[in-house]
Protein backbone atom coordinates (compact mmCIF):
# COMPACT_ATOMS: atom_id res chain seq x y z
CA UNK A 1 0.00 0.00 0.00
CA UNK A 2 2.78 2.58 0.93
CA UNK A 3 4.79 1.37 -2.14
CA UNK A 4 1.43 2.02 -4.09
CA UNK A 5 0.32 5.54 -2.71
CA UNK A 6 3.15 7.27 -1.20
CA UNK A 7 6.35 6.17 -2.58
CA UNK A 8 5.31 7.97 -5.89
CA UNK A 9 5.54 11.14 -4.34
CA UNK A 10 8.88 10.85 -2.46
CA UNK A 11 10.34 12.43 -5.68
CA UNK A 12 10.33 16.61 -5.94
CA UNK A 13 8.77 16.03 -9.63
CA UNK A 14 5.53 13.88 -8.11
CA UNK A 15 5.33 16.09 -5.68
CA UNK A 16 5.10 19.21 -7.59
CA UNK A 17 2.30 17.30 -10.20
CA UNK A 18 0.55 16.29 -6.87
CA UNK A 19 0.21 19.83 -5.14
CA UNK A 20 -1.03 20.73 -9.29
CA UNK A 21 -3.54 18.08 -9.25
CA UNK A 22 -4.61 18.75 -6.10
CA UNK A 23 -5.35 22.55 -7.05
CA UNK A 24 -7.10 22.18 -10.23
CA UNK A 25 -9.15 18.93 -8.91
CA UNK A 26 -10.67 21.18 -5.68
CA UNK A 27 -11.04 24.43 -8.06
CA UNK A 28 -12.40 22.26 -11.12
CA UNK A 29 -14.43 20.63 -9.26
CA UNK A 30 -16.12 23.52 -6.91
CA UNK A 31 -16.37 26.07 -10.23
CA UNK A 32 -17.84 23.10 -12.28
CA UNK A 33 -20.86 23.10 -10.26
CA UNK A 34 -21.53 26.20 -11.03
CA UNK A 35 -20.84 25.74 -14.79
CA UNK A 36 -23.19 22.18 -14.75
CA UNK A 37 -25.99 24.43 -13.07
CA UNK A 38 -25.85 26.72 -14.96
CA UNK A 39 -26.23 24.41 -18.02
CA UNK A 40 -22.42 25.78 -19.42
CA UNK A 41 -20.36 22.62 -19.95
CA UNK A 42 -20.64 23.93 -24.00
CA UNK A 43 -19.44 27.71 -23.08
CA UNK A 44 -16.37 25.76 -20.42
CA UNK A 45 -15.34 24.02 -23.67
CA UNK A 46 -15.40 27.01 -26.30
CA UNK A 47 -12.98 28.43 -23.87
CA UNK A 48 -10.60 26.11 -23.81
CA UNK A 49 -10.38 26.97 -27.27
CA UNK A 50 -10.65 30.61 -27.53
CA UNK A 51 -7.83 30.44 -25.09
CA UNK A 52 -5.36 28.95 -27.79
CA UNK A 53 -4.24 32.60 -29.82
CA UNK A 54 -3.55 33.95 -26.89
CA UNK A 55 -0.98 31.66 -26.16
CA UNK A 56 0.31 31.56 -29.75
CA UNK A 57 0.64 35.07 -29.85
CA UNK A 58 2.42 35.23 -26.33
CA UNK A 59 4.62 32.52 -27.57
CA UNK A 60 5.69 34.36 -30.70
CA UNK A 61 5.61 37.37 -29.19
CA UNK A 62 7.87 35.66 -26.21
CA UNK A 63 6.16 37.11 -23.54
CA UNK A 64 4.23 34.92 -20.82
CA UNK A 65 2.10 32.25 -22.40
CA UNK A 66 -0.22 32.16 -18.85
CA UNK A 67 -0.58 36.38 -19.75
CA UNK A 68 -1.88 35.29 -23.08
CA UNK A 69 -4.32 32.40 -21.97
CA UNK A 70 -5.46 35.14 -19.96
CA UNK A 71 -6.08 38.12 -21.60
CA UNK A 72 -7.56 35.52 -24.49
CA UNK A 73 -9.95 33.99 -22.03
CA UNK A 74 -11.34 37.13 -20.57
CA UNK A 75 -11.98 38.43 -24.32
CA UNK A 76 -13.80 35.74 -25.40
CA UNK A 77 -15.71 35.64 -22.15
CA UNK A 78 -16.74 39.34 -22.19
CA UNK A 79 -17.18 38.44 -25.96
CA UNK A 80 -19.81 35.79 -25.28
CA UNK A 81 -21.38 37.39 -22.61
CA UNK A 82 -22.08 40.37 -24.67
CA UNK A 83 -23.09 38.28 -27.13
CA UNK A 84 -25.63 36.34 -25.48
CA UNK A 85 -27.44 39.51 -24.91
CA UNK A 86 -28.68 40.01 -28.33
CA UNK A 87 -31.89 37.86 -28.34
CA UNK A 88 -31.55 37.17 -32.18
CA UNK A 89 -28.43 35.44 -31.77
CA UNK A 90 -28.97 32.47 -29.40
CA UNK A 91 -25.84 31.16 -27.41
CA UNK A 92 -24.97 28.37 -29.05
CA UNK A 93 -24.36 29.90 -32.31
CA UNK A 94 -22.54 32.86 -30.33
CA UNK A 95 -19.50 29.86 -28.95
CA UNK A 96 -19.42 28.38 -32.40
CA UNK A 97 -18.24 31.90 -33.95
CA UNK A 98 -16.21 32.53 -30.90
CA UNK A 99 -14.78 29.24 -30.85
CA UNK A 100 -13.69 28.82 -34.45
CA UNK A 101 -12.64 32.55 -35.11
CA UNK A 102 -10.09 32.49 -31.91
CA UNK A 103 -9.31 29.19 -32.78
CA UNK A 104 -8.43 29.90 -36.51
CA UNK A 105 -6.54 33.24 -35.38
CA UNK A 106 -4.43 31.00 -33.00
CA UNK A 107 -3.68 28.73 -36.39
CA UNK A 108 -3.04 31.67 -38.27
CA UNK A 109 -0.36 32.47 -35.80
CA UNK A 110 0.97 29.30 -35.31
CA UNK A 111 1.48 29.06 -39.02
CA UNK A 112 3.86 31.80 -39.81
CA UNK A 113 6.08 29.39 -36.67
CA UNK A 114 8.16 26.90 -38.91
CA UNK A 115 8.73 24.31 -36.34
CA UNK A 116 6.08 23.16 -33.99
CA UNK A 117 7.59 23.28 -30.45
CA UNK A 118 6.89 21.60 -27.05
CA UNK A 119 5.66 24.99 -25.86
CA UNK A 120 2.26 24.27 -28.08
CA UNK A 121 2.22 20.37 -27.68
CA UNK A 122 2.08 21.59 -23.71
CA UNK A 123 -0.68 23.70 -24.32
CA UNK A 124 -3.06 20.67 -25.68
CA UNK A 125 -1.76 18.30 -23.96
CA UNK A 126 -0.33 19.29 -20.51
CA UNK A 127 2.58 18.48 -18.97
CA UNK A 128 1.57 17.43 -15.46
CA UNK A 129 4.94 15.81 -14.81
CA UNK A 130 7.59 18.76 -15.27
CA UNK A 131 5.23 21.66 -13.53
CA UNK A 132 7.32 24.18 -11.65
CA UNK A 133 7.14 26.39 -8.41
CA UNK A 134 6.44 29.24 -10.41
CA UNK A 135 3.61 27.61 -12.02
CA UNK A 136 2.34 26.16 -8.80
CA UNK A 137 2.00 29.50 -7.32
CA UNK A 138 -0.03 30.57 -10.92
CA UNK A 139 -2.79 28.24 -10.86
CA UNK A 140 -3.05 28.64 -6.96
CA UNK A 141 -3.62 32.52 -7.35
CA UNK A 142 -6.03 31.90 -10.45
CA UNK A 143 -8.24 28.85 -8.63
CA UNK A 144 -8.04 31.59 -6.13
CA UNK A 145 -9.79 34.48 -7.41
CA UNK A 146 -11.81 31.83 -9.73
CA UNK A 147 -13.30 30.58 -6.22
CA UNK A 148 -13.55 34.49 -4.50
CA UNK A 149 -15.54 35.14 -7.72
CA UNK A 150 -18.16 32.37 -6.74
CA UNK A 151 -17.75 32.78 -2.86
CA UNK A 152 -18.85 36.48 -3.00
CA UNK A 153 -21.43 35.99 -5.86
CA UNK A 154 -22.90 32.62 -4.91
CA UNK A 155 -26.54 32.99 -3.86
CA UNK A 156 -26.69 34.68 -6.76
CA UNK A 157 -25.41 32.77 -8.85
CA UNK A 158 -27.65 29.70 -7.89
CA UNK A 159 -30.66 32.15 -8.36
CA UNK A 160 -29.75 32.34 -11.64
CA UNK A 161 -29.27 29.10 -12.59
CA UNK A 162 -32.66 28.18 -11.06
CA UNK A 163 -35.07 31.09 -12.19
CA UNK A 164 -33.21 33.91 -14.43
CA UNK A 165 -36.75 35.05 -15.20
CA UNK A 166 -37.13 36.17 -11.48
CA UNK A 167 -33.60 37.17 -10.88
CA UNK A 168 -33.97 39.78 -13.53
CA UNK A 169 -37.71 40.58 -12.02
CA UNK A 170 -35.73 41.35 -8.87
CA UNK A 171 -33.78 43.84 -10.53
CA UNK A 172 -30.49 42.00 -9.85
CA UNK A 173 -28.02 42.50 -13.41
CA UNK A 174 -28.04 39.31 -14.90
CA UNK A 175 -25.62 40.28 -17.38
CA UNK A 176 -22.59 41.30 -15.05
CA UNK A 177 -23.56 38.29 -13.26
CA UNK A 178 -23.34 35.85 -16.22
CA UNK A 179 -19.56 37.64 -16.73
CA UNK A 180 -18.72 36.93 -13.20
CA UNK A 181 -19.09 33.42 -13.90
CA UNK A 182 -17.68 33.22 -16.86
CA UNK A 183 -14.91 34.78 -15.87
CA UNK A 184 -14.30 32.63 -12.85
CA UNK A 185 -14.56 29.52 -15.80
CA UNK A 186 -11.98 31.31 -17.70
CA UNK A 187 -9.79 31.31 -15.13
CA UNK A 188 -9.70 28.07 -13.87
CA UNK A 189 -9.75 26.85 -17.81
CA UNK A 190 -6.19 29.10 -17.32
CA UNK A 191 -5.27 27.68 -14.01
CA UNK A 192 -5.35 23.79 -15.71
CA UNK A 193 -3.39 24.51 -18.67
CA UNK A 194 -0.46 23.29 -17.85
CA UNK A 195 -1.80 20.09 -15.84
CA UNK A 196 -3.88 18.94 -18.51
CA UNK A 197 -3.39 20.75 -21.61
CA UNK A 198 -6.28 22.67 -23.03
CA UNK A 199 -8.35 19.67 -24.69
CA UNK A 200 -9.07 17.91 -21.18
CA UNK A 201 -9.50 20.74 -19.08
CA UNK A 202 -12.78 20.33 -19.92
CA UNK A 203 -13.11 17.39 -18.32
CA UNK A 204 -11.77 18.50 -14.58
CA UNK A 205 -14.38 21.06 -15.20
CA UNK A 206 -17.44 19.57 -15.85
CA UNK A 207 -17.30 15.19 -15.09
CA UNK A 208 -16.85 15.78 -11.45
CA UNK A 209 -19.66 18.35 -10.84
CA UNK A 210 -21.46 16.01 -12.73
CA UNK A 211 -20.80 13.38 -10.56
CA UNK A 212 -21.89 15.24 -8.04
CA UNK A 213 -24.82 16.22 -9.15
CA UNK A 214 -26.17 12.11 -9.04
CA UNK A 215 -24.76 11.84 -5.72
CA UNK A 216 -26.42 15.30 -3.65
CA UNK A 217 -29.97 16.99 -3.64
CA UNK A 218 -28.29 20.50 -2.60
CA UNK A 219 -26.07 22.93 -4.03
CA UNK A 220 -23.78 22.87 -0.41
CA UNK A 221 -22.88 18.92 -0.16
CA UNK A 222 -23.17 19.10 -3.89
CA UNK A 223 -20.04 21.96 -4.01
CA UNK A 224 -18.34 19.58 -1.65
CA UNK A 225 -18.51 16.78 -3.25
CA UNK A 226 -17.26 18.26 -5.87
CA UNK A 227 -14.16 19.13 -5.19
CA UNK A 228 -13.49 15.17 -3.64
CA UNK A 229 -14.09 13.73 -6.19
CA UNK A 230 -11.48 16.12 -8.65
CA UNK A 231 -9.06 15.87 -5.51
CA UNK A 232 -9.20 12.10 -5.43
CA UNK A 233 -9.03 11.45 -8.89
CA UNK A 234 -6.36 13.98 -9.37
CA UNK A 235 -4.21 12.10 -7.05
CA UNK A 236 -5.46 8.36 -7.68
CA UNK A 237 -4.68 9.62 -11.55
CA UNK A 238 -1.15 10.25 -10.88
CA UNK A 239 -0.39 6.78 -8.59
CA UNK A 240 -1.94 5.10 -11.34
CA UNK A 241 -0.08 6.92 -14.52
CA UNK A 242 3.26 6.70 -11.73
CA UNK A 243 3.01 2.80 -11.05
CA UNK A 244 1.65 1.94 -14.60
CA UNK A 245 5.54 2.94 -16.14
CA UNK A 246 7.28 1.77 -13.07
CA UNK A 247 5.91 -1.36 -12.03
CA UNK A 248 4.34 -2.41 -15.28
CA UNK A 249 6.21 -0.25 -18.12
CA UNK A 250 3.18 1.18 -19.25
CA UNK A 251 3.69 4.81 -19.99
CA UNK A 252 0.12 6.72 -19.60
CA UNK A 253 0.31 10.54 -19.79
CA UNK A 254 -0.60 11.67 -16.28
CA UNK A 255 -3.35 14.55 -17.21
CA UNK A 256 -5.30 12.02 -19.42
CA UNK A 257 -4.96 9.43 -16.88
CA UNK A 258 -7.03 11.77 -14.69
CA UNK A 259 -9.62 12.47 -17.37
CA UNK A 260 -9.80 8.72 -18.12
CA UNK A 261 -10.00 8.12 -14.08
CA UNK A 262 -12.98 10.69 -14.07
CA UNK A 263 -15.06 9.20 -16.19
CA UNK A 264 -14.98 5.82 -15.12
CA UNK A 265 -16.11 6.99 -11.53
CA UNK A 266 -19.00 8.93 -13.36
CA UNK A 267 -19.87 5.91 -15.30
CA UNK A 268 -19.89 3.63 -12.45
CA UNK A 269 -21.50 6.77 -10.00
CA UNK A 270 -24.39 6.87 -12.87
CA UNK A 271 -24.74 3.13 -13.26
CA UNK A 272 -25.20 2.70 -9.32
CA UNK A 273 -27.46 5.53 -8.75
CA UNK A 274 -29.28 4.67 -11.93
CA UNK A 275 -29.51 0.86 -10.48
CA UNK A 276 -30.80 2.11 -6.86
CA UNK A 277 -33.21 4.46 -8.15
CA UNK A 278 -34.39 1.34 -9.95
CA UNK A 279 -34.63 -0.81 -7.23
CA UNK A 280 -36.67 1.52 -5.15
CA UNK A 281 -39.15 1.99 -7.76
CA UNK A 282 -39.33 -1.81 -8.15
CA UNK A 283 -39.54 -2.03 -4.23
CA UNK A 284 -42.62 0.69 -4.64
CA UNK A 285 -44.08 -1.33 -6.97
CA UNK A 286 -43.99 -4.59 -4.77
CA UNK A 287 -45.14 -2.80 -2.21
CA UNK A 288 -48.36 -2.01 -3.65
CA UNK B 1 -52.62 58.34 -1.63
CA UNK B 2 -49.58 57.24 -4.15
CA UNK B 3 -51.02 54.70 -6.71
CA UNK B 4 -49.75 50.85 -6.98
CA UNK B 5 -49.59 51.34 -10.30
CA UNK B 6 -50.57 53.57 -13.17
CA UNK B 7 -50.15 52.95 -17.03
CA UNK B 8 -50.67 55.50 -19.01
CA UNK B 9 -51.22 54.94 -22.96
CA UNK B 10 -48.72 52.01 -22.90
CA UNK B 11 -47.33 50.67 -26.30
CA UNK B 12 -44.88 47.91 -26.51
CA UNK B 13 -43.85 46.66 -30.19
CA UNK B 14 -40.99 43.96 -31.26
CA UNK B 15 -39.77 44.41 -34.48
CA UNK B 16 -42.50 46.55 -35.38
CA UNK B 17 -45.16 44.60 -34.49
CA UNK B 18 -47.47 45.99 -32.41
CA UNK B 19 -47.67 43.77 -28.91
CA UNK B 20 -49.63 45.79 -26.61
CA UNK B 21 -51.34 49.28 -28.09
CA UNK B 22 -52.18 52.28 -25.64
CA UNK B 23 -53.53 50.35 -22.52
CA UNK B 24 -54.47 52.85 -19.85
CA UNK B 25 -55.40 51.61 -16.50
CA UNK B 26 -54.87 53.30 -12.78
CA UNK B 27 -54.04 50.67 -9.42
CA UNK B 28 -54.58 51.51 -6.52
CA UNK B 29 -52.96 49.96 -2.83
CA UNK B 30 -55.27 46.94 -1.77
CA UNK B 31 -56.40 46.26 -5.54
CA UNK B 32 -56.51 43.55 -7.32
CA UNK B 33 -56.76 43.56 -10.87
CA UNK B 34 -56.73 40.50 -13.55
CA UNK B 35 -55.85 40.60 -16.82
CA UNK B 36 -57.87 38.81 -19.16
CA UNK B 37 -57.51 38.34 -22.34
CA UNK B 38 -56.57 35.22 -25.57
CA UNK B 39 -53.34 33.87 -25.60
CA UNK B 40 -50.75 35.84 -27.53
CA UNK B 41 -52.82 39.28 -25.90
CA UNK B 42 -49.75 40.86 -24.13
CA UNK B 43 -50.73 39.60 -21.04
CA UNK B 44 -47.19 38.57 -20.36
CA UNK B 45 -45.47 41.56 -21.91
CA UNK B 46 -47.69 43.81 -20.04
CA UNK B 47 -46.34 41.96 -16.92
CA UNK B 48 -42.62 42.06 -18.51
CA UNK B 49 -43.35 45.98 -18.94
CA UNK B 50 -44.44 46.25 -15.33
CA UNK B 51 -41.42 45.36 -14.00
CA UNK B 52 -39.17 47.32 -16.51
CA UNK B 53 -38.07 43.98 -18.59
CA UNK B 54 -39.41 45.08 -21.47
CA UNK B 55 -39.34 48.65 -23.22
CA UNK B 56 -42.12 51.16 -23.73
CA UNK B 57 -42.55 52.30 -27.99
CA UNK B 58 -44.80 54.81 -26.21
CA UNK B 59 -46.32 56.01 -22.87
CA UNK B 60 -45.58 55.93 -19.52
CA UNK B 61 -45.40 53.60 -16.34
CA UNK B 62 -45.61 54.66 -12.72
CA UNK B 63 -44.89 51.54 -9.95
CA UNK B 64 -45.58 52.67 -6.23
CA UNK B 65 -45.04 56.42 -7.41
CA UNK B 66 -41.85 55.96 -9.31
CA UNK B 67 -40.45 53.96 -12.72
CA UNK B 68 -40.64 50.52 -12.86
CA UNK B 69 -36.54 49.77 -12.74
CA UNK B 70 -36.32 51.71 -9.20
CA UNK B 71 -39.71 50.11 -7.85
CA UNK B 72 -38.42 46.16 -8.34
CA UNK B 73 -37.07 45.53 -4.90
CA UNK B 74 -40.97 46.81 -3.23
CA UNK B 75 -42.66 44.12 -6.38
CA UNK B 76 -42.27 40.77 -5.61
CA UNK B 77 -43.12 38.02 -9.03
CA UNK B 78 -44.40 34.66 -9.08
CA UNK B 79 -43.34 32.60 -12.21
CA UNK B 80 -45.32 29.40 -13.15
CA UNK B 81 -43.83 27.11 -11.03
CA UNK B 82 -43.97 24.54 -14.34
CA UNK B 83 -41.30 26.78 -16.27
CA UNK B 84 -38.70 25.91 -13.29
CA UNK B 85 -36.36 23.07 -13.46
CA UNK B 86 -37.84 20.29 -11.23
CA UNK B 87 -34.43 18.62 -11.10
CA UNK B 88 -33.12 21.72 -9.65
CA UNK B 89 -31.02 20.99 -6.20
CA UNK B 90 -32.62 23.25 -3.98
CA UNK B 91 -34.67 22.99 -1.21
CA UNK B 92 -38.57 24.59 -0.14
CA UNK B 93 -36.79 27.14 2.36
CA UNK B 94 -33.91 27.72 -0.05
CA UNK B 95 -36.53 28.96 -2.92
CA UNK B 96 -38.29 30.59 -0.30
CA UNK B 97 -35.11 32.55 0.95
CA UNK B 98 -34.73 33.35 -3.06
CA UNK B 99 -37.56 36.22 -2.22
CA UNK B 100 -35.05 38.19 0.78
CA UNK B 101 -32.31 37.83 -1.10
CA UNK B 102 -32.26 41.49 -2.21
CA UNK B 103 -33.27 42.95 1.29
CA UNK B 104 -30.05 41.17 2.48
CA UNK B 105 -27.57 42.50 -0.51
CA UNK B 106 -24.81 40.95 -2.17
CA UNK B 107 -21.88 39.06 -0.25
CA UNK B 108 -23.86 38.32 2.91
CA UNK B 109 -25.55 35.43 3.33
CA UNK B 110 -29.24 34.85 4.66
CA UNK B 111 -29.40 34.87 8.63
CA UNK B 112 -31.97 33.90 11.22
CA UNK B 113 -34.49 36.60 10.64
CA UNK B 114 -34.40 36.15 6.93
CA UNK B 115 -35.16 32.53 7.97
CA UNK B 116 -37.94 33.15 10.30
CA UNK B 117 -39.51 35.59 7.64
CA UNK B 118 -39.15 32.71 5.55
CA UNK B 119 -40.42 29.86 7.21
CA UNK B 120 -43.56 32.24 8.58
CA UNK B 121 -43.98 32.68 4.62
CA UNK B 122 -44.37 28.88 4.09
CA UNK B 123 -46.40 28.03 6.79
CA UNK B 124 -48.87 31.02 5.47
CA UNK B 125 -49.32 28.64 2.34
CA UNK B 126 -49.20 25.49 4.45
CA UNK B 127 -45.71 23.86 3.28
CA UNK B 128 -43.93 24.43 6.73
CA UNK B 129 -43.77 20.92 7.16
CA UNK B 130 -41.75 20.77 3.76
CA UNK B 131 -39.28 23.23 4.08
CA UNK B 132 -36.15 20.56 4.06
CA UNK B 133 -37.26 18.71 0.75
CA UNK B 134 -36.12 19.10 -2.41
CA UNK B 135 -38.38 21.38 -4.27
CA UNK B 136 -38.91 19.58 -7.24
CA UNK B 137 -40.67 16.79 -5.41
CA UNK B 138 -43.62 18.74 -4.77
CA UNK B 139 -46.26 18.88 -6.95
CA UNK B 140 -47.41 21.37 -9.45
CA UNK B 141 -49.97 23.11 -7.17
CA UNK B 142 -47.26 23.07 -3.64
CA UNK B 143 -44.57 24.19 -6.07
CA UNK B 144 -46.88 27.07 -6.75
CA UNK B 145 -47.29 27.91 -3.48
CA UNK B 146 -43.89 28.08 -2.45
CA UNK B 147 -43.44 30.69 -4.56
CA UNK B 148 -46.12 32.45 -3.36
CA UNK B 149 -44.20 32.19 -0.29
CA UNK B 150 -40.49 33.59 -1.51
CA UNK B 151 -42.84 36.67 -2.66
CA UNK B 152 -43.94 36.94 0.50
CA UNK B 153 -41.04 36.98 2.34
CA UNK B 154 -39.96 39.89 0.06
CA UNK B 155 -42.61 41.89 1.78
CA UNK B 156 -44.01 43.98 -1.47
CA UNK B 157 -46.04 46.36 -2.07
CA UNK B 158 -47.26 45.19 -5.81
CA UNK B 159 -47.55 41.16 -6.19
CA UNK B 160 -47.59 39.98 -10.01
CA UNK B 161 -48.49 37.01 -10.63
CA UNK B 162 -48.78 34.52 -13.44
CA UNK B 163 -51.31 32.81 -14.34
CA UNK B 164 -51.35 31.77 -10.72
CA UNK B 165 -53.98 28.84 -10.90
CA UNK B 166 -52.77 27.26 -13.72
CA UNK B 167 -52.88 23.36 -13.16
CA UNK B 168 -53.44 23.63 -9.53
CA UNK B 169 -55.81 21.78 -7.03
CA UNK B 170 -58.63 22.97 -5.79
CA UNK B 171 -56.82 23.33 -2.07
CA UNK B 172 -54.14 25.79 -3.57
CA UNK B 173 -56.86 27.60 -4.89
CA UNK B 174 -58.42 28.49 -2.29
CA UNK B 175 -55.65 28.71 -0.43
CA UNK B 176 -53.86 31.46 -2.75
CA UNK B 177 -57.27 33.24 -2.98
CA UNK B 178 -57.23 33.56 1.29
CA UNK B 179 -53.43 34.43 1.24
CA UNK B 180 -54.30 37.09 -1.17
CA UNK B 181 -57.01 38.67 0.44
CA UNK B 182 -54.99 38.98 3.62
CA UNK B 183 -52.53 40.56 1.37
CA UNK B 184 -54.67 42.85 0.08
CA UNK B 185 -56.12 43.87 3.59
CA UNK B 186 -52.78 45.14 4.38
CA UNK B 187 -53.01 47.39 1.51
CA UNK B 188 -50.60 44.88 -1.14
CA UNK B 189 -51.65 45.71 -4.67
CA UNK B 190 -52.26 42.16 -6.77
CA UNK B 191 -52.01 42.20 -10.97
CA UNK B 192 -52.14 38.87 -12.15
CA UNK B 193 -53.09 37.52 -15.62
CA UNK B 194 -55.34 34.71 -16.15
CA UNK B 195 -57.18 32.76 -18.28
CA UNK B 196 -59.74 31.39 -15.69
CA UNK B 197 -62.59 33.66 -15.77
CA UNK B 198 -64.53 32.33 -12.63
CA UNK B 199 -61.66 32.58 -10.42
CA UNK B 200 -61.13 35.69 -11.79
CA UNK B 201 -64.07 36.90 -10.24
CA UNK B 202 -63.31 35.42 -6.92
CA UNK B 203 -59.93 37.18 -6.54
CA UNK B 204 -60.10 40.40 -8.13
CA UNK B 205 -62.34 42.87 -7.79
CA UNK B 206 -61.20 44.69 -11.55
CA UNK B 207 -60.19 43.58 -14.71
CA UNK B 208 -58.12 44.79 -17.29
CA UNK B 209 -59.05 43.32 -20.92
CA UNK B 210 -56.65 42.84 -23.58
CA UNK B 211 -56.12 41.69 -26.95
CA UNK B 212 -53.39 43.46 -27.97
CA UNK B 213 -55.24 46.80 -27.35
CA UNK B 214 -57.43 47.25 -24.37
CA UNK B 215 -60.77 46.21 -24.51
CA UNK B 216 -61.77 47.38 -20.70
CA UNK B 217 -60.56 48.50 -17.54
CA UNK B 218 -62.41 48.82 -14.49
CA UNK B 219 -64.28 46.96 -12.15
CA UNK B 220 -64.53 43.40 -13.33
CA UNK B 221 -68.52 42.88 -13.45
CA UNK B 222 -68.50 45.86 -15.62
CA UNK B 223 -65.51 45.25 -18.09
CA UNK B 224 -66.10 41.27 -18.39
CA UNK B 225 -69.86 41.39 -19.91
CA UNK B 226 -70.45 38.97 -23.08
CA UNK B 227 -70.31 41.81 -25.36
CA UNK B 228 -66.22 43.12 -24.10
CA UNK B 229 -65.36 39.27 -24.20
CA UNK B 230 -66.77 38.46 -27.64
CA UNK B 231 -64.79 41.45 -29.29
CA UNK B 232 -61.64 40.40 -27.00
CA UNK B 233 -61.48 36.87 -28.19
CA UNK B 234 -62.86 37.89 -31.33
CA UNK B 235 -63.36 34.15 -32.77
CA UNK B 236 -64.60 32.81 -29.88
CA UNK B 237 -68.17 32.03 -29.38
CA UNK B 238 -69.35 32.72 -25.52
CA UNK B 239 -72.04 30.87 -23.36
CA UNK B 240 -73.25 32.54 -20.46
CA UNK B 241 -75.44 30.38 -18.18
CA UNK B 242 -76.56 32.10 -15.16
CA UNK B 243 -73.94 35.10 -13.61
CA UNK B 244 -71.18 32.49 -14.98
CA UNK B 245 -68.99 32.99 -18.25
CA UNK B 246 -67.92 30.13 -20.17
CA UNK B 247 -65.37 30.63 -23.33
CA UNK B 248 -65.73 27.82 -25.46
CA UNK B 249 -64.98 27.95 -29.34
CA UNK B 250 -61.46 26.62 -31.52
CA UNK B 251 -58.30 27.97 -30.87
CA UNK B 252 -56.08 29.29 -33.75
Amino acid sequence: MYHLFVEPFAVGFMQRALTVSLIIGAVGGVIGVYVVLRKRAFFADTLTHTVFPGVAIAFVAGGSLWLGALLAGIASAVLFTLSTTNRRVDDDAAMAILLTTFFAIGVMVVSRITTYTNDLVVLLFGRVLTVDRGEIITAAVLGTAALLIVAVLHKELVFQAFDPEGLRAAGYPPVLLDLAANIAVTLVVVAAIQAVGTVLVIALLVTPAAVARLLTRSVGPMIAAGATVGVACGYLGLVISYSASIDHELRFAAGATIVVLLTVVFVVVTLATGGARRLRARRVVTVQ
Amino acid sequence: MVPALELDHVCVSFDDALVLDDVTARIEPGDAVAIIGPNGAGKSTLLRAILGLVPLTDGSIRVLGTTPRLARPRVAYVPQADTLDAEFPVSVLQVALMGRYRSIGWIRRPGARDRAAAMEALEQVDLADRARDRFGVLSGGQRQRVLLARALCQEAELLLLDEPFNGVDSSTQDLFLSVLAAQRERGVAVVMPTHDLSVAHLACGEACLLNQRQYGFGPIDEVLNPDALRAAYATRTLVTPGDQVILTGHHH
